[in-house]
């Protein structure tokens, strides 16, 4: 069976995330002291507003989002351009070209056990330990469903953005400048650091043109919605199906334009 | 003549994580760990005299690249004395580095994007020689090999066999007492291969430098080394001349003998006819150690002839491959 | 044994570092690339404070202005680091490879040897970006100008820097003991995001955290004191360069401690 292939590239994925425990327990204390910080950085800006609600977002809602963001940044963000990148470098992009597998699927499913253990590990505690520290605020419904369907394409288009991004290492060979480039437009245009409500107008408008704030403002937002009108699901869920095939499209047009021009280095 | 490295019962222990298999117990090696300790040198003694080349032989993971780190301080061993030209390597790495030079595999030492010109320059700022010693050793270097075309190319544009001949020039480069050699010659091609060992043979004569050589490549070992230590599973198995080794087996010799059709085939009923013996075949010839204790080879072939039709024949003495291969699976007497 | 002493290392250091960026330029589009990457990180530092803090006049009691410096000072004092340690970044991969057992045959300082390698010239950008901000929120400050202030400036500076080379060390230094230290490592160097904030936003017990356990708050808070309110300097302020100087020389024992416990492991 065709998926039996995929699966055991997880099954290799989540052997080799356990053996490092250490990194684990750095992860999750990294996490709380990223939390701590956002907390109180917050609060003192709530506090020096002098009014509950900023920007049509309470004190705990923003705090929510920015908690539940930080656990989906954790199982998104994936180092696909530096491997890509690496790949590329040391010439092993020849040898995984050869590979029975095209080489945008490899790379996908290697991570693939890395997202499962992430999302145990991180979003499912977090999740639990938010829904039941706010009683409630989290609406628990069909919205998570939805939210289900939302996270799937979030990490299509993040992954599609990311292998676009590490494509670009093969004319440059530059892999720290394009990446950081990368992290930084996606992390602040996609909601990740501060939820959109706080952005001023033109930009906020801008950024619902682009395919990132479909990564983290689409799935959270339809997760903290608890009665959303059909119209609303329906924009930002075809929002988000657009760009996963747009991006999906784009990407592999891209790759395949681009291997033809493979220099390998040394030899 | 004196005593330039002096090894002393020397024992040098790790502590490796037993990983357990599979998915299962991955997620236990999450909470609890399993250690073992694993003995790379197992007790040896041994004294190297200046000047001399020494092979330092052994299967893959006998100690041997354990025990270079140790010499080259390192690694600290757990027990024992190792006195590298009156030092104690662990203790004092920084002035025990001004007096050896040393080559590891093909993992390059040299400034990777930089010309190797500059990267000998920047060396000769580190181990402060003398701009008059530093010409002169560039001076014997360049009768010795053609350096001009790698001098000005920077080190990650060379091949195989210009970065490990660059790293062997650096590593001479200071005129150390002792130079280090890991697997100098390995993945090169044979003139390549040559070439490097002549370097290695003149350099050791000019400068008297004491070299200490770890291979598989028995080439090496002909070409350069009067001596060799072998090492297996951390215990040292011999410690003498290569001469002196032979005699051992001096009663060996290797019968040669070609015969129609698959080969591999007639060595497997050889190998049964004669169980006393190790054949072996290879594209050209079978092979038959014969130990002449047991028989003569006269005999041995005699009885071939009757039975099969030899197209060709040929006696050879014991090759030192054959010697180091028969000491690894049984060991010396 | 011949001496070594600063003048050697002086010298030695200059003429690596000179080979390191002569051989740096010889990859231009790279070094483009790299910086744009720098300028970008910085100008998504400088949207997120501004987003975050153009509505409110004062945060805490800090004001827009005042805050804006301290922001100015962290990215100062964090250039050192990003100039001088890159190398550290690498340690990780050189330790697994068994690569950095080339950097223990010299006859010098491990340490030095091993640092001196790379000088990452991008860093020089975010250099600019500081000095930048530094100048234009001290112009809007009224506090004065005198050559005094100055050089008060310039030696907390420098003493603030070491605070964020010695985290860098540690956290670097952590990869002779576990297998996957780059959590650590990214840990550390997000520590500079947090630097920037006043640390009264804070409860007190992490004030307490923040200054006596993971010292962030030497990076720019206590020591930019002196300069933005002499009048009421705590006496935290004054101790921050000898915390910058013994958390230096514990992280340079740390670092050294593991490298000479390395086993050079892949034989």
């Amino acid at each position: 069976m065709k998926l039996k292939k995929y699966l055991s590239f997880t099954r290799a994925g989540i052997i080799e995330e356990m053996q490092f425990r250490a990194s684990f327990i750095i992860m999750v204390v990294g996490n709380l002291l990223y939390l701590i910080i956002v907390y109180f950085l917050w609060k003192a800006i709530y506090a020096s507003s002098g009014s509950e609600v900023v920007n049509g977002m309470t004190f705990e809602d923003t705090l929510i989002y920015l908690v539940l963001a930080t656990a989906l940044f954790n199982f998104l963000d994936l180092y696909v351009v530096w491997q890509i990148g690496r790949d590329i470098q040391s010439g092993k992009i020849v040898l995984d070209l050869c590979k029975p597998i095209e080489y945008r699927k490899y790379i996908f499913w290697s991570y693939s056990g890395s997202f499962v253990t992430h999302f145990f590990l991180t979003f499912l505690p977090t999740f639990i330990v938010v829904s039941a520290v706010t009683h409630g605020a989290i609406p628990l419904g069909i919205n998570l469903l939805f939210f289900m369907f939302s996270v799937v394409m979030a990490i299509s288009i993040n992954y599609s953005i990311d292998f676009f991004v590490g494509t670009i290492c093969l004319y440059t060979q530059s892999i720290w400048g394009i990446n950081i480039m990368k992290q930084v437009i996606v992390l602040l245009l996609s909601g990740a650091t501060i939820p959109l409500a706080f952005f001023p107008e033109p930009l906020k408008s801008i950024m619902y043109y682009l395919p990132f704030q479909s990564i983290y403002n689409a799935p959270l937002s339809i997760l903290l919605d608890g009665d959303p009108s059909v119209e609303t699901l329906l924009t930002t869920l075809g929002t988000q199906l657009f760009w996963t095939v747009a991006m999906l499209v784009i990407s592999k047009l891209f790759w395949k334009a681009s291997v033809k021009q493979i220099t390998v280095n040394g030899g | 003549m004196g005593k330039i490295i002096e090894i002393k019962n020397v024992t040098k222990e790790f502590k490796v994580l037993n990983r357990r298999e599979g998915l299962k117990g991955s997620l236990k090696d999450l909470f609890s760990r399993d250690y073992k300790i694993v003995r790379a040198v197992d007790n040896v003694t041994m004294s190297i005299e200046q000047g001399e080349i020494v092979g330092y032989l052994g299967p893959n993971g006998a100690g041997k690249s354990t025990t270079i780190k140790m010499m080259t301080g390192v690694l600290e061993p757990t027990s024992g004395e190792i006195l590298v030209d009156g030092n104690i390597p662990y203790k004092n790495r920084a002035k025990n580095a001004e007096n050896i030079g040393v080559v590891f595999g093909q993992r390059s030492q040299l400034w990777w994007a930089l010309p190797l010109i500059e990267s000998f320059k920047l060396l000769r700022d580190i181990y402060q020689i003398p701009q008059e010693n530093y010409e002169q050793m560039l001076e014997l270097y360049k009768s010795l090999v053609d350096i001009e075309p790698i001098l000005h190319k920077p080190v990650r544009q060379m091949s195989l066999g210009q970065r490990t001949l660059s790293d062997i020039l650096a590593a001479f480069l200071h005129d150390p007492k002792i130079v280090f050699l890991d697997e100098p010659t390995i993945g090169l091609d044979v003139s390549m291969k040559a070439k490097i060992r002549t370097l290695i043979h003149e350099l050791n004569r000019r400068r008297n430098t004491t070299v200490i050589l770890t291979t598989h490549d028995m080439g090496d070992v002909d070409a350069l080394c009067r001596r060799i230590v072998i090492i297996d599973k951390g215990k040292m198995l011999y410690n003498n001349d290569i001469e002196h080794l032979k005699g051992f087996f001096g009663s060996y010799r290797t019968l040669k003998i070609r015969l129609d059709g698959d080969l591999e085939q007639w060595a497997q009923q050889l190998a049964q006819e004669l169980p006393d013996f190790s054949v072996s075949a290879d594209d050209e010839w079978i092979s038959v150690l014969v130990d002449e204790e047991k028989a003569k080879v006269i005999d041995v072939l005699a009885g071939l002839q009757k039975k099969y039709r030899i197209r060709d024949m040929q006696l050879e003495e014991i090759s030192t491959e054959e010697v180091i291969k028969k000491i690894y699976e049984e060991g010396v007497q | 044994m011949k001496k070594r002493g600063l003048r050697f290392y002086t010298k030695i250091y200059f003429k690596i570092i000179a080979q390191d960026i002569k051989s740096k330029m010889s990859y231009r589009a790279d070094f483009i690339i790299s910086t744009i990457g720098m300028i970008f990180t910085n100008i998504s530092g400088f949207v997120s404070f501004w987003i975050l803090f153009r509505n409110f006049p004062s945060i805490n009691g800090w004001s827009y202005h005042e805050m804006l410096f301290l922001y100015g000072f962290s990215l100062v004092s964090i250039t050192p680091v990003q100039c001088l340690f890159d190398n550290n970044w690498s340690l990780r991969q050189q330790v697994y490879t068994g690569d950095f057992i080339k950097y223990c045959f010299r006859p010098i300082n491990l340490f030095f040897y091993y640092q001196s390698e790379v000088f990452d010239i991008k860093g020089l950008g975010q250099l600019a970006f500081g000095i930048g901000t530094m100048a234009y929120s001290w112009s809007k400050l009224d506090i004065g100008f005198s050559a005094f202030m100055l050089l008060k400036l310039i030696v907390f500076l420098i003493t603030a820097s070491l605070i964020m080379i010695a985290l860098q060390n540690a956290a670097a230094a952590t990869c002779f003991w576990i297998q996957n230290s780059f959590y650590v490592l990214d840990l550390a160097f997000k520590f500079k995001d947090y630097a920037k904030y006043p640390i009264t936003i804070f409860s007190p017990v992490f004030r307490f955290i923040f200054t006596f356990v993971i010292p962030i708050a030497f990076i720019a808070y206590y020591p930019s004191y002196v300069v933005l309110r002499p009048d009421e300097v705590p006496l935290l302020s004054w101790l921050s360069p000898l915390v910058g100087v013994v958390f230096f020389i514990i992280s340079y024992k740390i670092w050294m401690r593991g490298a000479l416990k390395y086993n050079g492991t892949g034989s």
